[in-house]
């Protein structure tokens, strides 16, 4: 039988794991704020263009070297390709909207045009992967006393993130790179896809449950974390 | 005060993470998240997704002959 000692012990840790979590659930970081310049930019003739688009340098190296699956050479000829096509068209930009986005734009334009041989990419079905999405519930469930979230990706190395990555549809590829690379909106990749905004988010979703899927059976395969016996359901 | 279904908290926990929701939506996720200990590793899970991706954005930049590249190309189109 409880006691009553026993049962305000019971309900203390039970707020101190309820404290503890209320710190731990808050909100998401803010989105990226345009990186502070080097001192190594030149000063160019194009008002502004020096302070709005030089800072996103990186991120437009980030999103050419995905969009090329890790090709550096091709990746490094978009972005030189980009960064001139943003100068001649500079006069269209409206100063003080979203430069990484417009960039992002620019540069998949000249992928789309210049780099990738036309294909039916479109015409894929999305449904060929329409997992379950219950699926992965199963990655998070585990014995109690690990930690199996830090576990799994701890283990992962940035190649093999990147290979799962390039590994992706086109399609899903383009999301994933858009939102999680390049920090975009839902808003802001709907605009810049042209595709409407629970089409990003169904295929974010499944991007992301995907790559999820592969990283978990290579850390598996790899001995790096081993598979849940069993999955529980969710509560309710 | 009734908490929101597991199945709605889950389908929306991407949404959380990216900071998509609307404030009050993102508090009824945030206050299920807190009680619920089946739904909580779930978003543990995806955090550490977003943490690492975030991580990931984070460790590349471009090479510097690239930089010194664009910065030529850029300098000699100037008039």
């Amino acid at each position: 039988m409880t006691t009553q000692a026993e049962l305000w012990s019971r309900i203390n840790m039970a707020w101190a794991v309820i404290a503890r979590r209320r710190n731990d659930v808050g909100p998401p970081p803010p989105r990226e704020a345009p990186p502070a310049p080097r001192g190594d930019e030149p000063s160019i003739s194009l008002p502004g263009f020096t302070e709005e688009v030089l800072p996103w340098l990186d991120a437009v190296y980030r999103f050419a070297l995905r969009l090329t699956k890790g090709d550096a050479s091709t990746a490094e000829d978009l972005v030189q390709d980009t960064m001139l096509r943003a100068a001649r068209f500079w006069s269209q930009y409206t100063r003080g909207t979203n430069a990484k986005a417009w960039l992002f734009t620019i540069c998949r334009r000249v992928y789309l045009q210049d780099v990738r041989r036309p294909r039916h990419w479109r015409e894929r079905s999305e449904n060929a992967l329409d997992l379950d999405v219950e699926e992965l519930a199963g990655l998070a469930q585990v014995p109690q006393d690990r930690d199996p979230e830090q576990e799994f990706f701890h283990h992962l190395l940035d190649d093999e993130v990147l290979q799962a990555i390039d590994a992706l549809p086109d399609e899903f590829r383009e999301v994933l790179i858009l939102s999680d690379l390049g920090d975009l909106r839902y808003d802001e990749i709907a605009h810049l896809l042209e595709i409407p905004k629970g089409t990003v988010k169904s295929r974010l979703s499944r991007a992301r449950r995907q790559m999820q899927e592969s990283l978990w059976d290579y850390a598996v395969a790899a001995g790096y974390v081993s598979a849940p016996a069993d999955q529980e359901t969710p509560c309710e | 005060m009734r908490m929101i279904p597991c199945q709605d908290v889950l389908a929306r926990l991407w949404d959380y993470l990216d900071g998509e929701l609307t404030p009050r939506e993102a508090n009824d996720v945030r206050r299920h998240l807190e009680l619920c200990s089946k739904c909580y590793p779930h978003f543990d899970f995806q955090r550490a997704h977003a943490q690492f991706m975030r991580g990931l954005r984070e460790r590349q930049a471009a090479p510097d002959a690239l930089r010194r590249a664009v910065f030529a190309v850029l300098a000699e189109r100037e008039p």
